[in-house]
């Protein structure tokens, strides 16, 4: 098994990306790459759906917090999704909670976004 | 042999040496969250101590060793009666107890930035950090005591 694969696709305004695996020091380079790839297209909604995402350390988060500024200065956004119980209490210890919008399902995350048209 | 004694005898200290390579870092989480477990640790505990030890060994190889491969880091678990110990030694630059400054998380929230969160998720998560000097090698030592 890879440590790390990345699927990506598109749901209307929002750019999906689906981490499976583990984003370490190791593996952080192929999940920042795939970030600054959507930003450099011009998405920029962000759906982290993380249900098969076993765990991120600080080198993940720091890649999430390097482009928050950027999607949100035009007028894009980043959400969580689907969080796994330890990679939840890592963003919540954080208070990346605060910082970012999560929801249970991507249905509601994507609803979210909806709502907002 | 009874269940009890069984699960002693697994218990018994143990060392593992990685060069200073991130590839390695998956073996390493792994081992740590069995040795949690193994110690009585819950899984959603043993999670936990499984990223302090990321943070920690990733902070040697990519700061006390600057990415440098071709050295080695070496772990320690030690079982106690009522706590996990982990010693991590390397030979690169160390840090020393007074220049450890944690992000405040509120403040970090109000002024996002990249890095400094490796050393909050270890306090964090872990009941003990320190670090430590001895004989040309520094020392990460992380304690977890067993509920």
């Amino acid at each position: 098994m890879t440590d790390l694969s990345i699927q990506v696709r598109d749901e209307g305004c929002a750019s999906v990306v689906e981490p499976s695996g583990f984003i370490n020091a190791h593996t952080v380079r192929q999940f920042e790459g795939a970030l600054e790839g959507l930003v450099q297209a011009g998405r920029y909604t962000i759906l982290l759906n993380c249900r098969e995402l076993n765990y991120i350390s600080s080198a993940g988060l720091g890649a999430i917090m390097g482009l928050i500024e950027t999607v949100r200065e035009n007028k894009g956004d980043i959400l969580l999704c689907n969080l796994q119980e330890n990679v939840f209490a890592i963003f919540d210890t954080l208070g990346f909670t605060q910082l970012y919008r999560v929801f249970p399902s991507e249905e509601d995350a994507l609803a979210s976004l909806t709502e907002q048209d | 042999m009874c269940p009890s004694a069984a699960l002693r005898m697994e218990k018994s200290d143990f060392r593992l040496i990685i060069p200073s390579q991130t590839r390695y870092l998956n073996l390493v989480t792994g081992l740590a969250k069995r040795a949690s477990q193994l110690a009585g640790m819950d899984d959603s505990t043993a999670a936990k101590v499984s990223i302090a030890v990321d943070e920690a060994v990733t902070n040697i190889i990519m700061h006390a060793y600057g990415g440098e491969e071709d050295h080695s880091v070496e772990l320690d678990l030690r079982f106690t009666d009522t706590t996990l110990e982990i010693h991590m030694w390397h030979t690169g630059v160390g840090i020393r107890g007074n220049q450890i400054v944690l992000p405040d998380p509120k403040e970090y929230v109000k002024h996002p930035r990249k890095g400094g969160l490796g050393l909050l998720l270890m306090s964090r998560f872990m009941d003990e950090v320190r670090f430590s000097e001895e004989q040309g090698r520094s020392e990460c030592c992380m304690i977890k005591n067993i509920a």
